[in-house]
């Protein structure tokens, strides 16, 4: 486990799957080498209004670590992590009567999975309720857990094949936490503030 | 590695294949302060754990409950009530919280020797009491427990004495009684009623020093 | 008179037959459970077999010595034909243990006596025991009786103080209490007991004491190193880096190097 920054990707008069093509070609050329498939989703659920005032809970899985259900709990003004077995699922089904699931909000980033030197990357195609909606690129630098330390080298290889395009800062999660140790929940927030902005916008990159 | 599948598809698939342990199967029942030593003495002897000797343990466990009024005028209750049990070992402090939910309890007929009550077991990092209080879920009580473990085969047996939490100290806990709790549980797929059968042999063996029975606790609530 | 020796020497051999096939039953049975249901079987029921077949053998003895029973060794089996040809009726009543009458199977299924080794050995024996002193003889009984009383001593005295123990306990002793196990079952189960706030529907319970408040960061202000707060909207919550190695089968898949 290292450090992991998801940034969204697009080029102009590109559908996805070229988009993807593109970006796949530029890492292997780089000489990565593809390392399987992977897939984060997330459900959510909001309470039923006799509960008081509104509250989300957003129910994540991440391949990278199958047998963990992460869930973040957002009631308006903070949002809480849990890291549970998978049985957290069956869980939730059990609480349909106090927190119900919005079918049409499931989101969904899945792809190819690369490896470079120190460096995991990963393409995700981002679907919401089977709707495509943009890419997603995840990349992780192993050897370092504390982000401060290794954001700059983060910054010139994702410089190195999304181009200019390429963030110029840290993800807004990160930057109030630059100097703590990096945990899986971490990449986990990242998917969550990604996929909710997927959810916001009605805009499709299908040309 | 192959493609993942994803998550919630793979849970149903688990339940509809039932290898989900989602069913407990229990028998209750107490030793008094003085014969202790000899129940743990005889469950030394038949369970599995001979060599390594009993585990301990000294547990936390606080009951949240979320609850919301009826509306629907046809159910008999006023209140519709969801309860979750969060457990966390005192005296292992590596150790991930535990999450729990169980069901209501079926006692059955004569013929079925146990309790049987759908129970949802996890392990969850230690953020669980937040999450719960932000779920909207609320304290209903608490207690401290204190005891050892068995295991026989999957019956798990633990003998445990049940203190309740006296003010913000940890220290000034007091015992609810003078007798240890005695519980011996499986937690299997359901459908899998032979275990009981096992179980009512076990809990002969340790007659006369402990009565383990079904337990009604519907009736347990007009009694006291 | 011969006609009537006859009949009870038939009747005889009938109820020997029989004993006989019992036993043999049960030595079979035995033998199968022995070296089928080895894993499972348990002593109670090996030995309730190894009792069966001992009785079966009394009642054998019984049969053997009984008067009505005409004296066997007194009787002669005379082998009229021996074939080397294999003999589908013998092998029938045998089970097909044995095929053919043969002289070399003949003599070993015929014989009264001893086998000619074990013969030489128990001689051995006999000579060796008639050889002996009075005297050496005699010390030596007494030293093992003295040996055996003792241990029968040490054994019936364990056994009155079992006796008297399970006795005392089987008929006074109380080891639990009905009214503990309602008390701790309905505390465990439904909190009887255990609930401190005076109104359980109000929104503080009081129960919840300073001991169990979240180890996570919440709210307050999170470890050292951080950086100062933005103006973000939402302080969010992270949650404590331990607990994830402890998700064990995670952890495994990917081992955090740390």
């Amino acid at each position: 486990m290292g450090v992991t920054i998801l940034t969204q990707f697009a080029l102009e008069n590109k559908t996805g799957p070229q988009t993807v093509e593109v970006l796949s070609k530029r890492i292997c050329a780089l000489g990565a080498v593809q390392q399987g498939h992977f897939l984060v989703d997330c459900e959510t659920y909001t309470s039923v209004p006799q509960l008081g005032h509104q509250r989300t809970v957003h129910v994540l899985h991440n391949s990278e670590q199958p047998a963990t259900v992460f869930s973040l709990l957002d009631n308006g003004t903070k949002i809480t992590a849990l890291a549970t077995d998978g049985l957290f699922d069956l869980l939730m089904m059990k609480m349909s009567q106090f927190y119900t699931s919005k079918k049409q909000t499931k989101a969904e980033s899945k792809g190819l999975r690369y490896e470079i030197g120190d460096f995991y990357v990963k393409l995700g195609t981002v679907t919401v309720s089977s709707n495509y909606k943009g890419i997603l690129v995840e990349v992780e630098y192993r050897p370092c857990v504390v982000p401060a330390m290794c954001w700059d080298l983060l910054k010139e290889f994702l410089q190195g094949f999304l181009g200019l395009t390429a963030p110029t800062n840290p993800p807004t999660y990160l930057q109030n936490r630059m100097q703590e140790v990096y945990t899986p929940i971490d990449t986990i927030h990242q998917y969550l503030e990604h996929f909710t902005m997927f959810r916001k916008s009605p805009g499709i990159y299908r040309n | 590695m192959s493609l993942p599948g994803n998550a919630m598809d793979s849970l149903s698939a688990a339940l509809k294949c039932n290898i989900i342990p989602n069913q407990e199967y229990l028998l209750q029942g107490s030793v008094l302060d003085q014969y202790v030593e000899v129940l743990l003495h005889r469950l030394r002897g038949l369970c599995d754990n001979v060599d390594s000797g009993p585990e301990s343990f000294h547990d936390h466990e606080i009951c949240f409950s979320l609850r919301i009024p009826n509306t629907a005028a046809s159910t008999p209750m006023p209140m519709s009530i969801f309860s979750l049990r969060v457990r966390r070992a005192l005296d292992v402090s590596d150790t991930p919280y535990q999450l729990r939910y169980i069901g209501q309890q079926e006692l059955g007929d004569k013929n079925r020797p146990t309790v049987v009550r759908s129970s949802i077991d996890m392990a969850c990092s230690s953020t669980i009491l937040e999450f719960l209080t932000e779920l909207g879920c609320r304290i209903e009580f608490e207690y401290i427990a204190r005891g050892y473990m068995f295991r026989k085969g999957r019956m798990k047996i633990t003998v445990s004495k049940i203190f309740k939490m006296g003010g913000n100290k940890p220290e000034s806990v007091e015992p609810i009684s003078q007798s240890y709790l005695v519980e011996l549980s499986v937690l299997a797929p359901s459908g899998q009623d032979a275990i009981g059968e096992d179980m009512r042999i076990f809990a002969e063996q340790l007659r006369p020093l402990v009565q383990l029975e079904k337990i009604d606790y519907k009736r347990l609530g007009n009694i006291m | 008179m011969q006609q009537r020796e006859e009949k009870q020497l038939e009747s005889a051999l009938d109820s020997i037959i029989q004993r006989v096939n019992d036993l043999k039953q049960s030595i079979a049975s035995m033998i199968f459970k022995i070296e089928n249901e080895y894993e499972t079987i348990n002593w109670p029921s090996f030995l309730d077999n190894y009792a069966l077949i001992s009785g079966q053998l009394t009642t054998l003895t019984k049969v053997l010595s009984h008067d009505k029973c005409p004296v066997l060794r007194n009787l002669t089996v005379l082998p009229l034909m021996l074939s080397p040809e294999r003999d589908e009726q013998l092998a029938q009543l045998t089970e097909h243990r044995v095929t053919t009458f043969a002289h070399d199977l003949c003599p070993d299924y015929l014989r009264t006596k001893l086998e000619p080794v074990a013969e030489n050995k128990m001689l051995q024996l006999e000579t060796k025991a008639l050889g002996l002193q009075y005297d050496n003889a005699q010390k030596q009984i007494a030293t093992y009786q003295k040996v055996i009383s003792h241990v029968w001593d040490i054994v019936s005295k364990a056994r009155e103080e079992w006796e008297s123990e399970s006795s005392s306990r089987g008929n006074t002793q109380q080891n639990s209490s009905v009214a503990d196990t309602h008390l701790l079952v309905a505390a465990v189960g439904m909190g009887k007991g255990l609930k401190m706030g005076p109104n359980p529907n109000g929104q503080t319970n009081p129960t919840s004491g300073g001991m169990m408040v979240t180890p996570g960061r919440a709210g307050g202000p999170p470890g050292p190193g951080q950086m100062p707060p933005t103006t973000q909207a939402m302080s969010m919550n992270k949650a404590p880096a331990g607990i994830k190695t402890n998700i064990k089968s995670a952890a495994q898949m990917h081992p955090y190097g740390r």
